[in-house]
């Protein structure tokens, strides 16, 4: 009898060391999905997509880490789960935006299991943790058989599912800069009830200085093929007093830089009416 | 090729087995092990009728709730599981089962299972979980039956249990 706890055949490995797992994506690429929390790659093969192989992270040791100093930031190994972000009192003073994306994840179970850099690697449009840690800036650090490699988190997301991992490379951690004063974020969502995924989902980083918006980082998920910063927004912002004027045209801006479609979770339209909605409302949050 | 020998402490007890790479802790624990305690709901990851605790050393209890079926089986190697069957000693009801019962939390019973399983968790972790936190803590626990508010009603009858228990120790 078909029943969606059978998953489609593959062959599981189980590297004991970040060496050994690029070695063996190295040998299987594309052949091969990496494994982290697994709540993606067993729901897709559920849904009948699996690679020939799997390997699976959950013997490479020391990747279970959320590390925070006030000068050298935070860093986020590839087994730190949603849940270990959302507990860590650092992440909650410092990074509310991502703090908010991990907390508000999934259900408890799988904030138990889901790891951040799974969320970001997963490329889906309405990742949450994906929106947070582009508004925030973020910096990917892969192992590939050349070594190591870091990008910032603007060059990742190419287009729908599709990224600038190479097939042979494994991310081992994300990083964002240090905290600085003046610099605020926040993140909210749009869904039906809390377990389900974004209909959609935006996030903001700002440095504000006496009222003055210094720099902005908007993102915004579940609005294009991929997870996009909204860069006429944040050029409205930029040398600005964040004034009730300010606001409104950046809500006026937000149409243009979106692509919003119909899908099972909700309706371009739907999506095109509340997006100016918060936006705004995750800038009101930021800045206080 | 695609076989991995592995332990398993499950309630207390050690199974060593032999799994398929492709086979869910779900799949294991119900078609290989006889633990049908642990329902299959959805398969991924929504109804957490097949969560149980497993041992962590960087939980403050020690323990915390994942869900079975988005979990290989053979990845589990070497862990510490617990199921509903478990949660009490010597095989008696813990508190919050009880007070399942005493509450009336328990319709038709197939949440049940994960539903005392999740609720142990949360009040493990969060002794004083106010209605809200109960109700966010369960929120990967769906039932057809209850409407839940008997269920937030028996987690709240355990809480008392506990806490009266605790100060009598
Ligand atoms: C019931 C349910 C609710 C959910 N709710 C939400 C939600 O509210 N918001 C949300 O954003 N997501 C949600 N998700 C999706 C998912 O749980 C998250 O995206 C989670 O963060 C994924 O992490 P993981 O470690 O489980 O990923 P995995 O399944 O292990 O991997 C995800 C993808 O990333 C790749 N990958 C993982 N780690 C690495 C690595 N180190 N290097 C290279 N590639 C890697 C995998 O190959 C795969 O393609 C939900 C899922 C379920 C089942
Ligand atoms: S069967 Fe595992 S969550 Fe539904
Ligand atoms: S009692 Fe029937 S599903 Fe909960």
């Amino acid at each position: 009898m078909p029943s969606s706890r059978i998953l489609p055949e593959f062959e599981l490995l189980m590297p004991q060391s970040v060496e050994e797992a690029v070695k063996l994506l190295k040998k299987y690429k594309a052949k091969a999905s990496v494994m982290a929390g697994g709540t993606d790659v067993v729901v897709s093969g559920t849904q009948g997509f699996a690679t020939e192989a799997v390997i699976s992270l959950a013997k490479v040791p020391g990747l279970d880490y959320v590390k925070f100093s006030k000068s050298g930031g935070l860093k986020i190994g590839a087994l730190a789960t949603l849940q270990m972000v959302a507990d860590s009192a650092d992440v909650k003073k410092n990074y509310p935006a991502l703090y908010k994306s991990a907390a508000i994840n999934g259900t408890p179970q799988t904030r138990n299991m889901g790891t951040v850099v799974g969320n970001v690697m997963r490329a889906s449009p309405s990742g949450d943790c994906a929106c947070a840690l582009l508004a925030l800036g973020a910096k990917i650090v892969f192992q590939g058989p050349n070594g190591k490699r870091e990008i910032s988190i603007d060059e990742f997301f190419i287009d729908y599912k599709k990224t600038a991992r190479k097939a042979d490379e494994l991310a081992v951690e994300i990083k964002l800069p240090a905290p600085k004063t003046g610099v605020v974020s926040a993140f909210n969502r749009i869904t039906r009830t809390t377990l389900d995924l974004s209909k959609i989902n935006a996030a903001v980083c700002l440095t504000v200085s006496g009222g003055v918006c210094k720099s902005a980082r908007i993102a915004m998920g579940a609005v294009a093929p991929k997870t996009i910063r909204l860069i006429d927004s944040e050029d409205l912002l930029k040398g600005q007093k964040i004034s009730d004027a300010i606001l409104d045209a950046i809500s006026a801006s937000v149409g243009s830089q979106i692509s919003p479609i119909d899908d099972v979770r909700s309706t371009a339209e739907y999506r095109r009416e509340v997006s100016p909605v918060l936006v705004r409302r995750t800038i009101e949050e930021a800045i206080g | 090729m695609n076989k991995h020998p592995i332990t398993l402490t499950i309630n207390n007890q050690e199974y060593s087995i032999t799994v398929a790479g492709h086979h869910t802790l779900l799949q294991v624990m119900r078609d290989q092990l006889d633990l049908t305690e642990v329902k299959y709901g959805c398969g991924r990851g929504e109804c957490g009728a097949c969560t149980v605790l497993v041992d962590d050393d960087n939980e403050k209890s020690g323990r915390k709730a994942i869900d079975a079926c988005l979990a290989l089986a053979a990845t589990m190697d070497g862990k510490k599981l617990t199921t509903a069957r478990g949660l009490g000693e010597n095989g008696d009801l813990n508190a919050v089962q009880q007070a399942f019962v005493d509450e009336s939390g328990i319709q038709c019973g197939f949440c049940t299972p994960g539903m005392v399983v999740k609720s142990t968790d949360l009040l493990e972790k969060n002794p004083k979980a106010t209605e809200e936190e109960i109700r966010f803590g369960l929120e990967g626990n769906i039932c057809r039956c209850t409407g839940y508010v008997k269920i937030v009603d028996s987690v709240k009858k355990a809480q008392k249990v506990m806490t009266k228990n605790k100060k009598k120790k």
